[in-house]
């Protein structure tokens, strides 16, 4: 019952010499080797909210439990991004073709990881993200 | 401009069904199709349990920055907590945890490079942490 993470960063010419660097991890139980076995499978929504909007919710229950969140901007314009929160602290700004893979601490109930559509309008469409989360405590409830 | 990209690949038999998701990203400055054009690569080995600002938001000279964060140890019950905000105030209540990178763990994610980005670790014992900022 794995699961896996890689990424692989390239380029050829941000540097004087080429950039290559490729990582595996294995998602593991906090402080353990052993696999994660929970996820929400992989969710895809349309965001049209210029303001924060509850993509996972914090449970309290996960605090110092491992959870890893995966997002992504499936939005083909550049200029349309996603402003990523936690508990009210702005995290970044997914732009189109831009993904996340992070730890999720879930500290406390506060804690929950939000989106917004920053710049949408109504002519530019809605943003479609894509979204997982593994996890390993037992209750786990999303609002996906 | 560089051309740089960002792939991840994650692979997952929880579900009967197994998950398998795989997308690249071009590394571009906010809101355009212009590549990035600056890297920054750092290898740190902290001592102390003591947190630290790992990247502070005056070494990136732009709003938009991407990081990557490794935990190269092989001791899964290592770890830093990495947060995000202003420690170099002094207080650590100024910060929001993000999460527990683990060792073997790598993190990636967008930062607009508004407040820092601290870490700190679980133990002593000379723990490494890599990192990569590209903006």
């Amino acid at each position: 019952m794995a699961t896996t993470a890689t990424i692989t960063l390239t380029s050829a010419d941000i540097a004087g010499d080429p950039v290559n660097v490729s990582k595996t991890a294995t998602c593991t139980k906090a402080g353990a080797t052993t696999d994660l076995d929970q996820t929400t499978g992989l969710n895809r929504v349309h965001l049209r909210s210029t303001t924060n909007k509850v993509l996972l919710a914090a449970n309290a229950e996960g605090d110092n439990l491992a959870a890893k969140v995966y997002v992504i901007n499936k939005a083909t314009d550049p200029t349309l991004y996603l402003t990523i929160t936690i508990n009210a602290q702005t995290v970044g700004k997914l732009y189109a073709g831009d993904w996340m893979f992070i730890p999720w601490s879930q500290t406390d109930t506060s804690a929950s990881i939000e989106v917004a559509a920053t710049n949408w309008t109504a002519s530019t469409g809605d943003i479609p993200v894509e979204y997982a989360l593994f996890h390993e405590d037992t209750d786990f409830l999303t609002n996906a | 401009m560089a051309t740089t990209t960002a792939t991840v690949s994650i692979s997952s038999d929880i579900t009967d069904s197994t998950i398998n998701v795989s997308n690249t990203a071009a590394l571009h400055t906010a809101g355009t199709t212009t590549g990035l054009n600056t890297m920054t690569s750092v290898t740190k080995v902290l001592a102390s349990t003591d947190q630290v600002d790992l990247i502070t938001t005056g070494s990136v000279s732009t709003t938009h920055a991407y990081v990557y964060i490794n935990n190269p140890s092989t001791d899964h019950t290592e770890y830093f907590n990495i947060t995000i905000g202003n420690a170099g105030g002094g207080s650590a209540t100024d910060v929001e945890e993000i999460g527990r990178l683990y060792g073997g763990d790598w993190m990636w994610f967008p930062w607009d490079v508004d407040d820092d980005i601290c870490v700190t670790p679980s133990v002593s014992t000379d723990m490494t942490i890599e990192f990569q900022v590209f903006s």
